[in-house]
């Protein structure tokens, strides 16, 4: 059985995220990058599958410039076999990315492709969907529980009405949710141990697929959140507030 | 009988007693035929033992200088790190001393017969075994003899006692049969040899001597006493052998391990092992997940520990019902050690390469990985126990494992990664970081280059809002006492401290390398810090790493201000009652406990200490607050902290405040008494912040009261 595993490189969401004075996107110079958070989770549960089935490997991919390897050397170091990156120096939408993983996915053909319900920097949740209808496969999206059995996969479901639980045959995709598992840290010895590990090169050429746009960004603002704070100094006071407020609205 | 005892000293006026006196030749070479069989039987025991032990790798030797090696065996002879459990402890020391002189005693006695056998002298006319020395020895060694039955009887009737913090073996009853068997044969033969050899003086062997007028009484002949005197010597040198050949298979082997442990110079409290890259490379893993991974000394500790729970009962992770306890974790390690070691040895002697051996992983069955997280690194158990083991520095190397391996999900897990990307377990924006002190004057290295003390602020301070308030206070302090001092700003990272004591050694090694590199760039020589943890990796990590400064904890600074005049406290006294919590990372690994109180007993009591309330563990035998050893970033919920029992203590203390000096005590403690149900409440505040209410700042010299 094969498991890839798309992992993104977004920045870290803790930090303060600036516009930059064009606004042509966000300011980068001082932002530590990480996995993005959902992959992190699509990848630890690929692992936790391939703990249960021995014959397993995990593939992490990426599509991205050179320091995409960080972030495939961390999904390395997590457990993941081997990485491929498809070196692009540009930021794809959705469309394409999907259309690359596409092509991955022929040149690899998995068995399953575990993968974030969206990415936290455009939150679009879209590429897996996308893959799925290029690839016409099932899919099963907003994973919280996955059951990995012999011929077919059982995946619940998170939506706005509960849970549902669907049954899906392989080759499938599958986008997870947050609630799925808590992923594992990947400390520097075992990114020096998987050092050893190999990340493969493609270019998008090789893989026959050119970069469409059909998305354009035309200006990135910041969202003025206008928040109002109010220091209280007891929970009676903060119970009144709260009244005050609910009566208000 | 007509004929007294002490008449026998006319008929022969030297003082002495034939050694093996009574013994005939043939039993005489049959029992030193004996004996070389038990200490065969003895060395091939340790020989064993010892080969276990090399299984681990030999430990960077440090070396120790005289002075301290002086106090280590002053440690053993006295048995000095025996504390609290006082019954037990002086049984203890009854026991040892009186086998201690009674072995040497008996070793004197060898030394005699041979020499006096080379020298070819007759039986009744020994080397030295006479006049004063002899009667001294008599007198000593039966006055020991009793020290050590004594001592037995204590431990023989807490056994007896169901007394559920002692460990069982049964083999540990025969080791005590031994001793009071042994203690009391040789009495009852050196009171049959009495009346047997009618030696002078007999009343220096004052408990022979007793015996064999008991035996008068009961009308024994010479004769008959000369039959069973033989019989009695026999009972009491085969069962002396046997002790001898069995002591390296019983827990006696903890008085040879336990020495070695104790002389051999182990890391400091709060001190941790260091692992480089080279050797990362080299071995290719991190940390322990077998036993043989552990260092030579550590495997040692597994058989110098005697299972006597001292360190169970000083662990807070145990008391709050946590599944840890460092005695259980140091024993399971020994009865692993005992099923597989061998198997290694075996497969290691044929593979030629250590690393080829056949090691089975600790991890899971052995130990726990909850009972890994348990651990606060309070350092409670290593500084209690007798015998020097550091069940502490076992569970961090296996952490590291742990670590290296992925192997730590959650909330812990995702404060590692936010150290890593921020330099803050908060994950809170670096360029943030000096964001606390927007609305106080703070000098940084660049506006005092010049700057004699660097305060360190540390991460607590720098995003949590409650902490701020104590580096204020600090900073109001240090400028009102005119201290020439700077911070780093937006230039410190986090130590690195709670990562290392997570396992996290490379990620401390890059953040303790950065600032080291920032501390250069500024010329930093003298760090004041609040945060013990702070001061205590850079006293004790830093330097491993090259960075050497002169560091003390604010409340060391803030009592030599106080006591120089450079602040002067408003002698107004103060109401109420205030006990003060040290911080294990102070108090114990630092031995910092009388600072924080002066400044305290400045602030509120006109200097005198004596009123500040105590709790009742405190100084160095203090309690964990929970916080340590990276657990302040585990989800617990509030009924299952470890440090629960802290909080009673300092609750039913029924002090209005109580004080602290650690930032992470101050987050502990303060969640702990809002969790609590009682219906006492406490105020929790820095030392800095009760100095700091008892100056008058508007007297800060240039400054509009901020
Ligand atoms: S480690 Fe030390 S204190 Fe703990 S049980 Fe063993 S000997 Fe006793
Ligand atoms: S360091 Fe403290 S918490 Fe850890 S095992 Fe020892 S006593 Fe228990």
């Amino acid at each position: 059985m094969k498991i890839l595993v798309p992992a993104k490189r977004v920045p870290d969401t803790d930090q303060k995220i600036e516009v930059c004075e064009d606004h042509s996107g966000i300011e980068t110079g001082h932002l530590p990058f990480v996995v993005n958070p959902f992959d992190a989770i699509a990848l630890e549960e690929a692992i936790r599958i391939r703990e249960d089935r021995v014959d397993a490997e995990i593939v992490a991919v990426s599509v991205g410039d050179l320091e995409y390897e960080e972030q495939l050397r961390t999904a390395l170091a997590m457990g993941a076999d081997r990485a491929i990156r498809v070196d692009c120096i540009e930021s794809l939408d959705p469309w394409n990315t999907a259309c690359v993983l596409k092509a991955l996915v022929e040149q690899e053909s998995p068995d399953l492709v575990l993968m974030g319900k969206q990415a936290v920097d455009g939150d679009c949740n879209q590429t897996g969907q996308f893959l799925a209808a290029m690839l016409d496969w099932p899919q099963a999206t907003f994973a919280s529980r996955i059951k990995c059995l012999e011929d077919k996969l059982l995946v619940d479901r998170e939506t706005d009405a509960g849970i549902e639980t669907v049954e899906l045959p392989f080759p499938a995709v599958i986008t997870v949710d947050l609630r799925l598992n808590e992923p594992r840290y990947a400390s520097l010895p075992g990114i020096m141990k998987a050092k050893k590990k190999e990340i493969a090169e493609i270019s998008m050429g090789d893989l026959g697929v050119q970069n469409a746009e059909k998305m354009h960004t035309v200006s990135v603002r910041s969202a003025k959140t206008a928040r109002k704070r109010v220091m209280v100094s007891s929970s009676c006071e903060l119970a009144e507030k709260l009244r005050e407020s609910l009566k208000s609205t | 009988m007509e004929r007294g005892l002490l008449s026998a000293a006319q008929v022969d006026p030297v003082l002495t007693r034939e050694v093996f006196g009574n013994v005939s030749k043939t039993s005489q070479l049959i029992f030193y035929l004996l004996a070389a069989a038990a200490v065969l039987c003895f060395a091939i025991g340790v020989y064993r033992r010892v080969r276990l032990w090399q299984l681990g790798a030999k430990p960077a030797g440090k070396s120790a200088s005289c002075k301290a090696l002086g106090r280590k065996l002053g440690d053993i002879l006295f048995q000095r790190r025996m504390i609290n459990r006082s019954k037990i402890n002086l049984a203890h020391r009854l026991l040892f001393v009186g086998f201690g002189i009674l072995f040497i005693g008996t070793v004197l006695i060898a030394i005699e017969h041979v020499l006096a056998d080379l020298l070819g002298r007759e039986p009744t006319d020994p080397l030295f075994h006479k006049g004063l020395y002899f009667a001294l020895y008599e007198v000593t060694l039966d006055l020991f003899g009793l020290a050590m039955i004594v001592g037995c009887c204590v431990f023989m009737a807490r056994r007896w006692k169901a007394d559920s913090s002692i460990d069982r073996y049964p083999a540990d009853w025969v080791v005590l049969w031994a001793f009071l068997l042994i203690g009391i044969t040789g009495y009852v033969t050196e009171g049959l040899r009495i009346i047997q050899a009618q030696t002078p003086l007999p009343g220096w062997s004052f408990v022979g001597y007793g015996i064999a007028s008991l035996f008068q009484a009961l009308d024994m002949s010479q004769s008959a006493a000369t039959e069973v005197h033989i019989a009695a010597w026999w009972f009491h040198a085969v069962l002396a052998l046997a002790f001898i050949a069995a002591f390296p298979y019983t827990r006696l082997m903890h008085s040879i391990a336990g020495v070695l442990n104790l002389m051999h110079d182990a890391e400091n409290l709060g001190e941790m092992q260091l692992v480089t890259l080279e050797e990362l490379e080299e071995t290719g893993r991190i940390g322990v997940s077998a036993i043989d991974h552990f260092d030579r000394s550590r495997l040692i500790q597994l058989d110098a520990c005697v299972s006597c729970g001292r360190c169970e009962d000083a662990c807070p992770a145990f008391e709050a019902g946590k599944p840890l306890s460092p005695r259980t974790v140091v024993q399971d390690l020994r009865t692993h050690l005992n099923v597989v070691g061998p198997g290694i040895l075996a497969t290691t002697k044929d593979a030629k390469d250590p690393s080829d051996g056949d090691s089975v992983d600790i991890h899971g069955d052995t130990i726990s990985a909850e009972t890994l997280w348990s651990c606060t690194t309070c350092g409670a158990c290593a500084d209690i126990c007798p015998l020097g083991v550091t069940p502490l520095g076992m569970i961090t190397d296996m952490r590291r494992h742990l670590v290296g391996e992925g192997q730590l999900r959650g909330a812990p897990a995702t404060s590692l990664q936010k150290t890593q990307r921020s330099g803050n377990p908060w994950g809170l924006p670096a360029n943030d970081r000096f964001a606390w002190a927007a609305d106080i004057e703070v000098p940084t290295v660049k506006d005092n280059p010049e700057f004699e003390y660097l305060y360190w602020v540390g991460c607590a301070a720098a995003y949590d809002r409650r902490i701020q308030n104590v580096a204020r206070s600090v900073v109001k302090l240090l400028r009102y006492a005119d201290v020439s001092f700077a911070v780093l700003g937006a230039e410190e990272k986090c130590t690195g401290e709670s990562a290392r004591r997570m396992g996290d050694e490379f990620l401390f090694q890059e953040l303790a390398a950065a600032n080291i590199d920032t501390f250069k760039k500024y010329r930093v020589r003298k760090i004041v810090a609040h945060c013990p943890h702070c001061v205590n990796s850079f006293l004790q990590d830093y330097p491993q790493l090259g960075g050497n400064y002169e560091v003390i904890h604010h409340s060391q600074l803030l009592d030599l201000l106080v006591e120089t005049g450079r602040l002067p406290v408003s002698t107004a006294d103060k109401q109420g009652k205030v006990v003060y919590h040290d911080p294990c990372y102070l108090a114990r690994a630092n031995e910092v406990t009388e600072a924080p109180r002066r400044v305290i007993a400045a602030a509120h009591f006109e200097k005198d200490e004596s009123r500040l309330t105590e709790l009742p563990r405190n100084r160095r035998h203090t309690s964990c607050c929970g916080g340590g050893g990276g657990r302040m970033w585990f989800d617990d919920s509030p009924g299952n902290r470890s440090g629960n029992g802290r909080i009673d203590e300092i609750l039913n203390s029924c002090a209005e405040t109580v004080a602290v000096s650690c930032p992470f005590c101050m987050v502990m403690v303060s969640d702990g008494v809002a969790a609590s149900t009682s219906q006492e409440s406490v105020q929790v505040r820095d030392v800095a912040e009760i100095l700091v209410d008892s100056i008058d700042l508007d007297s800060l010299p240039g400054s509009s009261s901020s």
